[in-house]
């Protein structure tokens, strides 16, 4: 088992040298960025960058400084505003979006097993079809389609929740009700057809007729034998999952001004902020390594078939 | 009905509505089985012969499928008249089956030991300690070498052979009347085909259990049955012992199956024969004996009507024009 | 071995009973039509290309004219004239209101301008030809035609869809398959470049890129290529899965037998027996694209001014919601059942080509 972790870790360093390497280089060729030397910035921050990435030196001595900046933590100065730091900014964001993105995930998992194994259990009923309706819907309409259309709704309209904030702001715990219901739309819809298709297919399977054929009552069946194998593909897709909430929080976190990552990104990629936005993608990149890292690790303790490769 | 009959099937109907059509799986299938007897069913794919088995269990899916008729007789009760409980109760318990592919018919995800010790707790209502012990004794006799460390492994890390002594072992783990077995060593490599025939031949006999043994192959219904069915298209062409059917086989289609069995005694230079044409679609077959167009001695009633059966022994039965009363 | 019925000709089974014959196509085909749903689909899919992309002959208002006349128009049926008097008529209300209540100055400014507005109105009402239009869905904060802005962003939102469906199709079926036919260090070479780019996180990716282009500049191009460079990548597993499973089949070894070349082996036999999954992906791809698209719309940084996609008339629209709830409704509405009546048919077509589910209860 820990040769499988130790392999899984080492298969993530290089994918995460390539995404360092990529915006560092990214960064380098934009056009109008502050290594161009075409924009005008003002002088200190000019001064800030000179004196920080050593611009005067050949490209590999800055690329080799910038990755030990990243090693160290250390995600250089913002190229917008002259007094913070691009930890400064992200730091207080990030908890922020973590927060938002896994209790997201965590509703979208519960909600869309649950819809998905009662749809499976009764194929072709109307709680099936009630069911997969809403889940195409939820798929089909846009996130940034969703939020709008509840704010507009339940905000504007029946004025039963906040527009926006976020948990320190005075309406509290209902400031995440609506961003929480946005995000996780598409990905609950997703987990009900999945986990639907997956039960339906272990259903069908010879080893659920053996089960059958011992005289197990079928509750026992389902549980026992039919939950396991049938969740499985759903330990794959949160990886993905993950991925998507953490990009859908972009827009979310703007139309519910919600202060996390997301919105720091979206305005330092309006603003060409681009040392915030090469962190951005370092704390990003991260993150999902984390996350895919953890999911595969789950998926190795599930299935027995994998742990004793 | 004589008192060591444990199992007696009538007339026993299974449709299933399709696309295309209404498919007459089995169509009317009728025999007994006695206690301790090997019943060999024989016949192709399509043939009928394993729904005819899930159906003696209730264990058709029923959309599409349904029971359309007949009668189960388990011990002198109806099995289709049953509650749902009292079926399960039957199940892995009285009536146990072992299916084809040992592959795909253990659950991957769970330890051998967690998938015998449920059917012997639920059954006979040992605890778990009980229930363990009693499992590793059973697959020691199924032939599993160090049966007390190989429990606690997970499907996987068994060969096919293995796994289906496990199968096997569990099966008769709770010691039913009747063991099922559907076609139990055609997904296995053939030196392994004769080790789990044989297998299933003594534990049966050790344990006085029945067996009705599913498969395409008169080789395999040789060495192990008492007594024969020969299925086609839905329905029983011919019953007897096994003595009698080998000896003297009735229906042409029986007569071909036993012709295109390859003989080491017989002259080389003569090619195979083989039974000409295809196994009919069964999807909405028209009043007629399925088999005429490829009987060499089809007449003219063979195709507007099917053939009523002719009772030619004590235990004889065949169902082709050529006897009783189409003669 | 089908026999023919001697009176009609028609292929006959042995016990006389006709015989369909039936292809893969023909089949799929009956199935699709009997799903209800994804004939829905079909049909909505269907109505939104032709009005799309006939716009320009249909009699629709131009999407590009900005009239300050009729700036924020709600829904209506009458011309815009009326409309527009309605609605000073009510700000007035409003205001006069607002004025009891308060007393503000700066408020009874805007009652004059208002009541100006009314008065130049008024006059101008039959004079200019303009308000006699009619704006069904209303207009925007430029006065812009609700209507004809949507059906162009849809223009804009479907081509950037098929364009970079197609392009990821291609990419992906071109890989994919020199992947699984040739194998060896070719496909472990494609294999590991797949696995790196799903590793990435992309869309981060195709964000700074579209934020790195000096802004005016014609970005639509990047756009669909960014998108376009990670959507091939499910389209060349799936394809690559399909040539492995299906280069070792049969009727590959006899077209080899009788002397193929590889080419016409992956072009004859393996790619068009590929084509039912290639379908079913690529239209569950398009859906995705458009998405992904408006997504980055949406945050500024996909299509820009002057031309507009859904995803920025849904932006612009939320600007503006909580007073004219139209201009928000009318894109994502647009959007919304476009994209339903994609998914629809896509699992519609999923369902009549993937054999599996034949017969499922």
């Amino acid at each position: 088992m820990s040769r499988f972790i130790v392999r899984r870790l080492l298969s993530v360093i290089p994918t995460f040298f390539i995404i360092v390497t990529l915006s560092f280089f990214l960064i380098r060729l934009a056009p109008g960025g502050p290594f161009s030397r075409e924009k005008k910035i003002p002088p200190e921050i000019m001064a800030n960058i000179m004196a920080k990435y050593h611009m005067d030196e050949p490209l590999l001595n800055q690329y080799f400084r910038y990755i030990g900046d990243v090693l160290k933590f250390d995600l250089g100065p913002s190229y917008r505003y002259k007094d913070h730091s691009v930890n400064d900014l992200l730091g207080a964001a990030f908890p922020v979006s973590i927060m938002l993105g896994t209790m997201a995930l965590g509703v979208a998992l519960l909600l869309g097993t649950l819809v998905g194994v009662t749809s499976a259990l009764n194929q072709n009923k109307w709680q099936d079809y009630a069911a997969m309706s809403v889940a195409v819907l939820g798929i089909s309409v846009p996130l940034f389609v969703i939020g709008p259309v509840l704010m507009l709704v339940f905000a504007l309209q029946l004025k039963w929740l906040p527009t926006s904030g976020w948990i320190n702001s005075r309406a509290g715990w209902k400031t995440v009700i609506m961003p929480i219901a946005t995000l996780m739309m598409p990905y609950f819809a997703y987990i009900a057809r999945l986990s639907r298709g997956s039960i339906i297919e272990v259903l069908r399977s010879d080893y659920v007729r053996t089960a059958r054929a011992k005289g197990l009552k079928e509750r026992v069946v389902i549980a026992k034998h039919v939950l396991k194998g049938g969740m499985l593909p759903i330990v794959t897709y949160l990886g993905p999952a993950f991925s998507g909430i953490i990009i859908g929080s972009l827009a979310v976190e703007q139309i519910f001004v919600i202060p996390g990552i997301g919105k720091i990104f979206v305005q330092s990629a309006l603003n060409r902020d681009y040392t915030v936005i090469m962190g951005e993608v370092i704390v990003y990149s991260l993150i999902l390594i984390a996350a895919n890292f953890v999911v595969d690790i789950l998926y190795g303790l599930l299935d027995p078939r994998i742990s004793y490769k | 009905m004589t008192d060591d009959v444990i199992l007696q099937v009538k007339d026993l109907k299974a449709y299933f509505k399709l696309d295309e059509g209404l498919l007459k799986a089995v169509d009317g299938v009728s025999f007994d089985l006695r206690k301790g007897e090997t019943l060999g069913i024989v016949g192709e794919s399509g043939s009928g012969k394993s729904v005819t088995n899930l159906a003696i269990m209730k264990l058709i899916p029923t959309p599409p499928g349904r029971i359309a008729g007949g009668e189960v007789l388990f011990i002198g009760k109806d099995i289709f008249k049953m509650s749902d409980e009292e079926v399960r109760k039957i199940r892995g318990n009285k009536i146990s089956m072992i299916f084809q592919d040992p592959m795909t018919c253990l659950n991957p995800f769970l330890r051998i030991s967690t998938q015998m010790i449920e059917t012997i707790v639920l059954h006979q209502g040992l605890d778990k300690k009980a229930a363990k012990a009693k499992a590793i004794e059973m697959l020691k006799l199924a032939g599993i070498p160090a049966p007390e460390k190989r429990i606690d492994q997970y499907p996987h890390q068994f060969s096919g052979g293995m796994r289906q002594r496990v199968m096997i072992a569990m099966a008769l783990s709770c010691e039913p009347e009747i063991l099922i077995a559907d076609e139990p060593t055609t997904a296995l490599d053939v030196t392994i085909q004769a080790q789990i025939l044989e297998l299933i031949k003594e534990l049966s006999a050790r344990l006085g259990t029945a067996v009705i043994l599913i498969t395409h192959s008169l080789g395999v219904v040789a060495g192990m049955c008492d007594a024969i069915c020969v299925m086609y298209a839905g329905r029983i062409v011919e019953r007897g012992t096994a003595d009698e059917i080998f000896a003297d086989p009735k229906h042409p289609y029986t007569q071909g199956l036993i012709k295109s069995v390859p003989r080491l005694d017989k002259v080389s230079s003569q090619r195979l024969y083989s039974i000409p044409g295809q196994p009919p679609n069964v999807i909405n077959l028209p009043d007629c004996c399925p088999f005429f167009p490829r009987c060499e001695r089809a007449m003219d009633v063979c195709k507007t009507k099917y053939p009523k059966i002719a009772e030619i022994g004590a235990k004889r039965s065949v169902a082709c024009w050529l006897y009783g009363e189409g003669k | 071995m089908p026999l023919l019925d001697k009176k009609t000709d028609k292929a006959v089974n042995e016990f006389n009973q006709y015989v369909k014959p039936v292809s893969l196509w023909a089949d799929a085909w009956k199935r699709l039509r009997r799903n209800k749903m994804a004939v829905l689909g079909m049909w909505i899919v269907g109505a939104y290309l032709v009005v799309t992309f006939g716009a320009s002959v249909l009699p629709f208002h131009s999407y590009t004219e900005q009239q300050m006349l009729h700036v924020n128009l709600p829904p209506s049926l009458k011309p815009a004239g009326v409309v527009a008097l309605g609605e000073h008529e009510k700000r007035r209300v409003d205001l006069k209101e607002a004025i009891e209540r308060s007393g503000r100055s700066d408020l009874k400014t805007d009652l004059e301008r208002v009541d100006a507005e009314i008065i130049q109105l008024k006059g101008d009402m039959d004079v200019n030809p303009v308000h006699k239009r009619v704006y069904i869905l209303g207009t925007d904060y430029l006065g812009r035609d609700m209507l004809a802005r949507t059906i162009y962003g849809g223009q804009i939102s479907i081509m950037i869809g098929l364009i970079g469906t197609l392009t990821a199709a291609f990419i992906g079926i071109v890989l994919g398959s020199l992947g699984g036919y040739l194998g060896g260090w070719v496909d472990n070479l494609i294999g590991r470049f797949v696995d790196l780019m799903y590793s990435l996180p992309y869309m981060l990716i195709v964000i700074i890129i579209m934020s790195m282009l000096p802004t005016g500049s014609n970005s639509i191009f990047v756009l669909y290529l960014a998108i376009a460079m990670i959507s091939w990548l499910t389209i060349s597993r799936v394809v690559r899965g399909q040539i492995i499973s299906l280069k070792n089949s049969e009727f590959v070894e006899a077209a080899k037998s009788m002397g193929a070349s590889s080419n016409r082996i992956i072009f004859r036999h393996l790619l068009p027996n590929s084509l039912g999954i290639i379908i079913i992906y690529s239209t569950l791809q398009f859906p995705s694209f458009i998405m992904n698209e408006s997504f980055l719309s949406f945050l500024g940084l996909g299509v820009s001014a002057p031309q507009a996609s859904w995803g920025t008339l849904v932006s612009e629209g939320v600007q503006g919601m909580q007073l004219y709830p139209w201009r928000l409704l009318v894109p994502a509405v647009a959007m919304t059942v476009f994209l339903f009546a994609m998914n629809f048919l896509g699992d519609g077509l999923r369902d009549a080509l993937d054999p599996q589910s034949k017969n499922r209860s």
